[in-house]
């Protein structure tokens, strides 16, 4: 089942919509990237000074006389922080959703699957400077999606840059690793989010980025005079599309380029989103491709 | 700033015309809140605001024009100190009279005064206005009127741009009446004449014109000439000059300087065909004329010469030159019948006219002597002569008097002298055609003198044509001749028809001493005594050699290469044609007449009155099998009239006094500028930016 846009904003509160979300299309293909302290075994590494002792494996030191330490894949214990970009850019809404709501839905229904699997889940909202506190349970679950409602609700507003927000994660959680997703147009006018997204990488945090834009950012499809006015600012521009069209659509496609290859280079997990696609299938890329590059990154400890 | 038509202003009011649609178009454009307009920023910031600037642009454009337009048709005026002539606009008859003499070419300020005055009559012409019926007469001599005034006053004022000084001098009094006589037939109330003259005294040489004081108004445009000091060459004449040898010339001009000033060391320069060959210097007292005399020798092989003598250029350049043209003669061929031939050659009865025609046996005298008897008379004989002499022959027989006259009259020349051999009773029988007057009797002074009262009671030649081309080489009362003595002469008997003789000289005794006369087309001469020693001494005396020289030149109608009248401007010249096919004239700037068919067949003469350009004018001559011959003997050299070259200004005296037109206008120190014409322009060039922008936008 595939749901558009309209049929979406239909389903009502964000709670019902993550819930129709995740249980229609996406359950069974979330899992915790994190390497833990759990049930399920994983690997053996050997021991190095800072690990802890009490996960060194004894059985392995009597039958070889060396220090592994095992290691488990970690179910329930992620920590997940949702970044929603509420700029008054993200009010856009060519061609689709807005592109706020498009966010907000996607990060509720990623919010209701990681509740789901018992996940410590925090919510940070830049533009309207929410934050959620990362914790578990039901009504924490209730706490996200009464903040993504409101945010949604009250649409974007300022052009308040992603970077604060992350560096505020990166400061939260500066002893425990944690999957940060970020949704965000990241027209970032001081041109820092993507170094602070960098930053937080290098951290050891696991990013995820939906950079969601609309159609028509990315088709610029308007004709005759036209008066633009831009969402953040008073900027206005009157123009005849047609003459500028080529050069904006160059320069659009070298900003997204840039952008996916700098987070790339990173290490970061970078998703182009456009409204029109269905939420879910926005949803399943980005499971899919988290538990390629998770799989991924097993393969290249046992190697 | 005033307006004719201020109610149109109110049309003014649609400047706010294109506002609204600018504002309703901005209203219109399309509004899309739109999240990247950084990136439409960076893709047309330039574009951006060079539309915004064009848009900007286009408004005050079609504002502008909407304002213009109403102004436009309000007819916006100014006023200003009148400088210039009073005109009244409106309906009324008006002529410009505009001298185009060859003195309007007179420069100053680096224009031509005919520039500087059309450029006024064509302003004038404007203030008009269309309803004025107006036409333009040139006041030069001899120029076209016009026949009617005229609303067509782009056709006038094309008229005006092409006009060009002529080479003829000013006649203005006669334009003047003729500008009379035609506003005299005008319906129109107010008429005016407008006269552009340079007001030189010659142009008004006849008098005043006179049309009363109910006749036009006349007003006298002042263009003025800052400097009228002229110098002219006003005559050139071409006489031979036998001590140079027998291409010799001698030229002489005639400088006038027209002007109060004093002219020291002004050089004069002779040219022969392309070359200069002589240059003179000359000073020159205020209003004086002096004759500068130069010499020269033709070049060799040629038949004729163009002759200029040239000034330096003044203020009015074209009367600086004028030009002659110099024609060697050709031989003259002379056929002497002897009718006294003797063995002792002095005795001969031509020995002293053969010397005198040719003087030493030259072969450059001029002309080519064949000597034959009575008997000898035949048509083949005559066909190679221009001139006969019958020279103490007996009467001829009928034959011979029938070929003779029949050639005489198709253009020969006939010179007959008498003496012992002469019978006039033969003669006046059978070649009565042959003679001017019938012969009388011979008186002999010298019948039973003595010899001391041989000298008192011998004639003597006087009262003399002295204008007859046969005397011109002597001195004017013709001493060279006076003096000879004759002892025997020829009375003539009276004829009934004496008007068809002339007289050119009588004896003292009141007889005709030489006659002539004219036969269809050519010439016969009488000489009523020997031209030998026989009867008179004249052959040893100083002027016998001149006069019989100039006599057979003038029986072959072979003159010297004198110039003898020149032609000026619009006169016309004479040209022979008798067995031509065809005649060619080309004047100066290579412009060719041509004369053939009816204009020339059966004509022995033509008269040529293209004349319009000083300069040389060459002619060329088609036999009957169109065989081109170049005529170097009927060229000729047209020059300008030189009364035009004195440009001294008449006293206002010699114009007519202004009549009152008719008009009521009084005259007004205002002057109506108007306005609209810019405004207009201003139209223009805004719907002209309005595309450009349109096509940019």
């Amino acid at each position: 089942m595939q749901l558009d846009a309209a049929s979406l904003a239909r389903l009502g509160t964000m709670a019902v919509r993550a819930r129709v979300l995740v249980q229609g299309a996406l359950s069974g293909l979330h899992r915790a990237s994190h390497r833990g302290s759990s049930v399920e075994f994983a690997e053996h590494k050997q021991y190095s000074p800072g690990d802890e002792i009490r996960h060194i494996d004894w059985k392995s030191y009597a039958k070889q006389g060396k220090y592994f330490v095992k290691q488990f894949d970690q179910e329930s214990q992620l920590t997940v922080y949702l970044v929603l970009d509420a700029s008054g850019s993200m009010n856009f809404a060519g061609g689709g959703a807005s592109k706020l709501e498009y966010a907000a839905t996607a990060l509720a229904s990623l919010a209701y699957l990681v509740s789901q699997q018992q996940d410590r889940i925090g919510l940070l909202i830049f533009g309207g400077s929410e934050t959620v506190i990362p914790a578990s349970g039901r009504v924490q679950l209730r706490d996200v999606m009464d903040a993504l409602e409101t945010a949604n609700s009250s649409g974007g507003r300022g052009q308040n840059s992603a970077s604060a927000a992350l560096q505020r994660i990166a400061e939260l959680n500066r002893r425990r690793r944690a999957l940060v997703i970020l949704a965000s147009d990241l027209f970032d006018a001081s041109g820092d989010a993507v170094p602070a997204l960098q930053k937080l990488r290098a951290a050891g945090h696991d990013v995820s980025v939906l950079q969601t834009m609309a159609p028509d950012e990315l088709t610029f499809p308007y004709d005759g005079m036209t008066l633009f006015e831009s969402l953040e600012t008073d900027h206005r521009l009157l123009a005849n599309p047609a003459a500028i069209r080529a050069e904006y659509l160059r320069k659009m496609q070298a900003f997204l380029d840039n952008t996916k290859e700098q987070l790339q280079r990173a290490g970061l997990d970078y998703h182009l989103v456009e409204t029109n696609k269905p939420v879910e299938t926005t949803l399943r890329d980005l499971l899919i491709a988290r538990n390629a590059l998770m799989r991924g990154r097993s393969v290249g400890v046992r190697g | 700033m005033a307006f004719i038509a201020p109610l149109l202003l109110l049309g003014t009011l649609a400047v706010a015309v294109p506002i609204v649609i600018h504002l309703f178009g901005r209203r219109r454009a399309k509004t899309v809140k739109f999240a990247a307009i950084d990136f439409l920023f960076q893709s047309d910031r330039k574009t951006a605001r060079s539309m915004q600037i064009k848009e900007k642009a286009l408004l005050i454009v079609r504002a502008l024009a909407c304002l213009a337009i109403p102004l436009a048709l309000a007819k916006p005026y100014t006023s200003c100190e009148r400088s210039g002539p009073h005109v009244a606009r409106g309906a009324q008859a008006a002529v410009f009279v505009i001298d185009d003499s060859f003195a309007a070419g007179v420069i100053s300020d680096g224009k031509t005064w005919l520039v500087r005055a059309t450029a006024q009559a064509r302003a004038i012409l404007t203030q008009l206005g269309p309803e004025a019926e107006v036409a333009i007469i040139r006041a030069s001599q001899n120029s076209d009127t016009p026949t009617e005034l005229t609303r067509d006053h782009l056709r006038l004022g094309d008229q005006l741009l092409a006009m060009e000084p002529s080479a003829r001098p000013a006649d203005t009094r006669r334009a003047l009446e003729a500008a009379g006589l035609l506003l005299t037939a005008s319906g129109h109330s107010q008429k005016t004449v407008f006269l552009f003259s340079l007001m030189a005294k010659s142009g008004f040489s006849a008098g005043p014109a006179a049309w009363g004081p109910q006749g036009p108004a006349l007003t006298v445009i002042d263009v003025p000439v800052a400097n009228r000091n002229n110098l002219a060459i006003t005559k050139l004449v071409v006489e031979p000059d036998p001590a140079s040898g027998a291409r010799g010339i001698a030229i002489t001009a005639e400088v006038l300087n027209a002007s109060a000033t004093p002219v020291k060391d002004t050089e004069l320069a002779l040219r022969l065909g392309s070359d200069v060959v002589a240059r003179g210097r000359l000073d020159l007292a205020p209003f004086e004329r002096k004759a500068k005399r130069f010499l020269a020798v033709l070049p060799k092989g040629s038949h004729g010469a163009d002759i200029q003598v040239a000034l330096p250029n003044d203020v009015l350049p074209i009367d600086d030159v004028r030009s002659a043209r110099a024609v060697l003669r050709d031989d003259v061929r002379v056929l002497i019948v002897n009718g006294d031939a003797r063995t002792t050659r002095r005795d001969d009865e031509i020995f002293y006219l053969e010397t005198a025609l040719r003087p030493g046996d030259r072969i450059d005298s001029g002309t080519t002597l064949r000597t034959i008897t009575p008997d000898e008379i035949s048509a083949d004989a005559l066909s190679e002569a221009d001139v006969v002499v019958l020279a103490n022959v007996p009467a001829l027989p009928t034959a011979r008097v029938t070929a003779l006259t029949a050639w005489v009259q198709a253009g020969g020349g006939l010179f007959v002298t008498v003496g012992e051999h002469t019978d006039a009773a033969a003669y006046n029988r059978q070649m009565r055609e042959l003679l001017p007057q019938s012969l009388g009797e011979i008186v002999d002074t010298m019948w039973g003198a003595t010899p001391d009262e041989r000298a008192a009671r011998a004639l003597h030649m006087e009262k003399f044509a002295v204008d007859h081309p046969a005397f011109a080489a002597l001195s004017k009362n013709a001493t060279e001749l006076r003096d000879a003595q004759f002892s025997q002469i020829f009375l003539l008997a009276p004829d009934a028809n004496d008007s068809a003789r002339t007289v050119l000289a009588r004896f003292t005794n009141g007889a005709a001493a030489l006659v002539e006369a004219q036969v269809g087309v050519g010439r016969i001469a009488l000489f009523t005594s020997t031209i030998d020693r026989d009867w008179n001494d004249l052959a040893i005396h100083p002027g016998y050699l001149p006069m019989m020289q100039q006599l057979i030149r003038h029986l072959a109608r072979r003159q010297a290469p004198v110039d003898e009248s020149e032609h000026l401007v619009g006169s016309t010249v004479t040209l022979p044609v008798a067995g031509m096919s065809k005649l060619e004239v080309r004047g100066p700037g290579n412009l060719a007449t041509m004369f053939d068919g009816d204009r020339i067949a059966g004509r022995t003469s033509l008269r040529f009155g293209k004349t319009d350009q000083p300069g040389q004018y060459r002619v060329r001559t088609f036999d009957a099998a169109n065989t081109s011959n170049t005529r170097e003997d009927l060229g000729f050299a047209v020059n300008l009239n030189p009364l035009g070259s004195d440009l001294t200004p008449a006293p206002p005296t010699v114009l007519p006094a202004s009549g009152t037109g008719g008009g009521t206008d009084k005259a007004s120190t205002k002057q109506r500028i108007e306005l609209w014409h810019a405004v207009a322009a201003v139209i223009l060039l805004l719907l002209l930016a309005e595309g450009v922008l349109l096509q940019r936008a």
